[in-house]
């Protein structure tokens, strides 16, 4: 009884949110004044490894270990594995990675004996089918069954020799704990075995079946590049640094997912970007606890700031030059191993709407394109909720002999436009879902025959008016004219609440959601930068927002993400334009010319 | 881009300049030229200046104790028991604010465009706006003011471009209107139609660039509002001429009814509701968050969120009190538009006195921490 009356109370008493820790991108002079000497301080106080008190406080973890230094690193922090160390019995090492792949049952692991000079036992581990076969067999086990380097009667760990002289792998290394070698193997490398020693050595020989670079399937444009992202971190990454040769730009890995052990990298460029971004970026991924990660769509619901929002708060792109491009504004690219999709943070609302294409374009074309875009949110977002409103509320707007169009063509309609309207944007939907799920060239031709026909049928057989055909396929084009996928998704979804709100309160319900809507965005921040800026609240004024202003005119990156270098070019970046034309060498050439011309006469 | 904010000059110019602005939607504008005649234009005018002579007051209040709000500063003047009175009396006044300009909006609503929707569901999905925007906090009230702020300048400035060809410079004569003494009395008795710039004083903690921001603010939105009020009167007479005007009962949304090109292009007043709804919502909003957020801090409340519903309830029952639109006008908004000067700027100005008197100020040193603005007010 007591319990239940407490449970009552509890239920009634108003208990505060947990919000998540609150995050804000420091500008560059706070950088300065307060990360700098917080970094001193932190490196001067490593022994005593304090930790600030207030969460306010700037404090950037650093738990993120470049895949280089992961072996170094580790065994610094970690002197003792919690497993154990590598055993120097070869049976036991043997019988350890038999048991953590549940050999023999397990048949993709293949665990190769054999014997060095004669006395050495020895073994390679690897799974099959992750590896390149030529590798291992004319580079890793030629080499060690025929060397003459190792003596027969030579007692001792003998890998530290084979690691210098015998193999032939360009990527060799040690490996000092079981943890990291298994690790290696569920990575595609081969790990090498020789009786004696208490660590292994690991060759690069990665050789899974990939997808080559391809087109871009969901960000293809008329002018500019067209090479897309596949599902190969390595290759993704390559991608960029081929763009971006920048010796600053930084990649470094994490694994994510207890089971999946998911490879995952950020890149930046290291002096551009705000370094508590970076720290923020790598503080989420850290702290992400899940067993499975296997696409960006994954991992986005998992850092995203507010789960809530309709809108996406990261970038989602599968193009080099894209992710190049934002990096160099001073934005993060997190790269996800398996997925052909790189997430960019931090994300506004003006950075969505704009399109790769965008800066390949004359500036008059991209504004008009911009333009476009803007009204085809507008018209996908609030036309059918408009359409409804009028028809039953706000009638006297329309033009008499358009009011009167409509009517007859509604006539002989027995449902209320509110019916009507949900019929057909359900049926569209239902085309679109259809349409993806159906496989090849069938999927393609049902969204137009199914629309041409439903559509056709529908009117004939007096179930929706024409006018409403009209109206849901306008909507449906600006929906489709919505460069970004997942913001053209909350924006279908966004379309029925207004599409509700106005057939019950007309334009009323609709301006209510809409400043509803509004709020959530401008509630709405994206690693520490408000959604809705640049322009609520208003930052510096942006020459790449609505109206894309010509190239040599935008001199600065943009101020929400706080770079650290602000200047993307000098204030004269087209330099020729104010050089005299017959300077230098065309002066030289004209003095010849005059020469001669003295000479002859 | 600075941080640690929560808003500056910009976000509260805007907001304040709604809020004095709104009330050109309603009935305010007729009640003026029935008082005034032809000398309306001019007569809030006067009524703005003299709500700048009360503002300077209330700015020198704030002055004397920086990074402190209003409540704060009563409570350090007057102590904790007669600060809280004061207080308490100004929540009052702002509830009573918040439920009749709601009530307006509504008898507004009603009459124009949704006659048939029962009167309470309009009361109630306007309520829900202003709980769900209360909840999300300040900072995303100023915000979303910004985005209304452009949205009603541009449905007043496509209202009174559109009905340009309609103006008639004769019907602004005689330009004395009824004689100087009725424009000079009711010019500066309806100074209370610019008290919305009390407000300021209990945001003054939140405002990034301390006393410097809420100075400029405060004068800014003052003369921009005012002269807003005076053009949109302006063109009102120059249409329906001062005897008509006096009778509409919206003159704003008879003036949208004018815009007349030819058969396609008429009847576009509905077009503007939007304009109307944004600017009401931020107002009674803002009101009620005030009103909440007051109360909280003069009871020292951790978080004013519990309060949101309690206080929804009992704007609710005071904006359903009056019987009528009548009682309303003649009552309600004759109070808050003719006589709460007298309240909301002389309280302040007898605060001041007091301070000067017993010799108190505020901490200086405190001042610096305003230049970032206060963020407890988000957490509050």
């Amino acid at each position: 009884m007591k319990k239940a009356l407490l449970n009552l109370l509890k239920f009634i008493t108003y208990k505060e949110n947990k919000s998540p820790k609150e995050f804000y991108l420091p500008s560059k002079e706070e950088i300065e004044e307060y990360y700098y000497k917080d970094k001193e301080t932190d490196s001067t106080d490593e022994k005593t490894q304090s930790k600030p008190k207030d969460s306010s406080e700037i404090k950037f973890p650093k738990k993120a270990i470049p895949v280089a230094e992961i072996q170094k690193k580790q065994s610094n922090d970690k002197p003792e594995a919690d497993d154990g160390t590598i055993s120097t019995n070869i049976d036991e090492n043997i019988n350890y990675i038999k048991k953590i792949f549940n050999s023999p049952k397990n048949k993709d692991l293949v665990l190769r004996e054999f014997i060095i000079a004669g006395n050495h036992r020895a073994f390679i581990a690897y799974i099959d089918g992750m590896v390149n076969n030529i590798i291992i067999n004319n580079f890793i086990l030629r080499p060690l069954l025929t060397t003459d380097k190792i003596k027969s009667d030579s007692g001792g760990c003998q890998l530290d020799e084979v690691l210098k002289s015998v193999l032939e792998t360009n990527q060799a290394k040690e490996v000092k704990e079981p943890q990291e070698a298994i690790y290696e193997i569920l990575s595609g490398n081969t790990i090498l075995y020789i009786d004696g020693c208490n660590y292994y050595v690991t060759n690069e020989t990665k050789g899974f079946d990939k997808r080559g670079v391809e087109t871009p399937q969901t960000e293809g444009l008329v002018k500019g590049p067209q090479e897309a992202f596949n599902e190969s971190i390595r290759t993704n990454i390559t991608l960029v640094r081929k763009i971006i040769k920048s010796p600053n730009l930084t990649t470094e890995f994490f694994k994510l997912g207890r089971r999946s052990k998911t490879l995952c990298a950020i890149m930046y460029i290291k002096g551009l970007v705000n370094p508590a971004l970076v720290d923020e970026v790598k503080r989420r991924l850290d702290g992400i606890d899940t067993d499975f990660l296997c696409n960006s769509g994954m991992l986005e619901q998992l850092i995203e700031d507010k789960s809530y929002a309709l809108v996406p708060s990261v970038i989602n792109t599968e193009r080099p030059d894209r992710t190049s491009s934002h990096i160099v504004e001073g934005r993060i690219a997190i790269f996800l191993d398996g997925t052909p999709f790189v997430i960019i943070v931090p994300a506004t609302l003006p950075s969505l709407i704009h399109s790769p294409e965008d800066s390949a374009l004359k500036w008059q074309y991209a504004t008009f394109l911009r333009l476009i875009r803007v009204f085809a949110i507008f018209l996908a977002t609030l036309l059918p909720g408009l359409y409804v409103a009028i028809t039953n509320f706000h009638q006297e707007m329309l033009p008499t002999d358009l009011l009167i169009a409509i009517a007859k063509a509604k006539e002989n309609v027995p449902f209320p436009t509110i019916v009507e309207i949900i019929l057909m944007e359900l049926s569209f939907e239902l085309i679109r879902e259809a349409g993806i799920r159906v496989p090849g060239i069938i999927g393609n031709t049902l969204g137009i025959i199914g629309a041409l026909i439903l559509g056709q049928a529908a009117v004939q057989a007096n179930i929706v008016s024409p006018v409403l055909i009209i109206i849901v396929a306008i909507t449906g084009l600006g929906n489709f004219a919505v460069p970004n996928f997942s913001l053209a998704f909350g924006i279908r979804l966004l379309r029925f609440i207004f599409i509700i709100t106005g057939a019950l309160l007309g334009f009323y319900g609709i301006s209510l959601t809409m400043l509803i809507f509004v709020a959530l965005l401008c509630n709405t921040n994206s690693f520490g930068v408000p959604f809705l800026s640049p322009i609520i609240p208003k930052t510096r004024r942006s020459r790449d927002l609505y109206i894309r202003w010509p190239l040599w005119m935008q001199e600065l990156r943009p101020d929400i993400i706080n770079p650290m270098d602000e200047r993307r070019q000098p204030p004269i970046s087209k330099k020729w334009s104010v050089e005299n034309p017959y300077s230098t060498k065309n002066n030289i050439i004209a003095k010849d010319e005059e020469d001669n011309d003295e000479q002859k006469g | 881009m600075n941080k640690k904010a929560n808003f500056g000059f910009r976000e509260t110019f805007c907001l304040l300049t709604l809020l004095i602005i709104t009330k050109i939607f309603f009935t305010s504008m007729s009640t003026l030229i029935g008082l005034t005649g032809t000398a309306a234009w001019y007569t809030t005018l006067i009524s703005g200046i003299t709500a700048s002579v009360g503002f300077t007051f209330v700015y020198l209040l704030i002055k004397r104790f920086p990074g402190n709000n209003l409540v704060q500063i009563f409570k350090k003047v007057a102590g904790k028991v007669l600060g809280s009175i004061i207080s308490l009396l100004f929540c009052g006044y702002f509830v009573f604010y918040t439920s009749s300009n709601l009530r307006e909006f509504l008898e507004m609503v009603k009459a124009f465009y949704l006659p048939y929707t029962p009167p309470s569901f309009i009361l109630i999905t306007f309520l829900i706006t202003t709980a769900l925007l209360s909840y999300l906090g300040l900072e995303a009230i100023t915000r979303v003011s910004t985005f209304a702020f452009y949205v009603v300048i541009t449905v007043i400035a496509a209202i009174i471009l559109l009905v340009a060809p309609n103006y008639s410079l004769d019907d602004l004569f005689p330009i004395g209107g009824y004689g100087l003494k009725p424009t000079l009395f009711h010019g500066i008795l309806r100074s209370s139609a610019y008290g919305e710039i009390i407000f300021l004083a209990f945001i003054a903690n939140s405002i990034k660039g301390g006393i410097k921001n809420i100075k400029k603010a405060g004068y800014w939105s003052l003369i921009i509002g005012c002269m807003i009020t005076s053009i949109t009167i302006l063109c009102v007479l120059m249409i329906f001429e001062y005897v008509q005007g006096n009778e509409n009962l919206s003159s704003f949304f008879q003036l949208s009814r004018v815009i007349y090109f030819n058969r396609f292009f008429q009847r576009f007043e509905s077009i503007f509701m939007f304009g109307w709804v944004f600017a009401s919502v931020i107002n009674v909003t803002f009101a009620f968050f005030i009103t909440v957020y007051v109360f909280s801090n003069t009871f020292d409340i951790k978080y004013y969120r519990p309060l949101i519903l309690p206080f929804i309830f009992i704007t609710f029952v005071i904006a359903i009190m009056p019987e009528n639109l009548s009682q309303i006008i003649y009552f309600n908004i004759n109070v808050i538009r003719e006589y709460s000067s007298f309240f909301i700027f002389t309280v302040p100005i007898l605060v001041l006195i007091a301070a000067v008197i017993f010799k108190k100020k505020g901490d200086f040193k405190n001042s610096n921490s305003n230049k970032e603005g206060d963020r407890n007010l988000e957490k509050s």
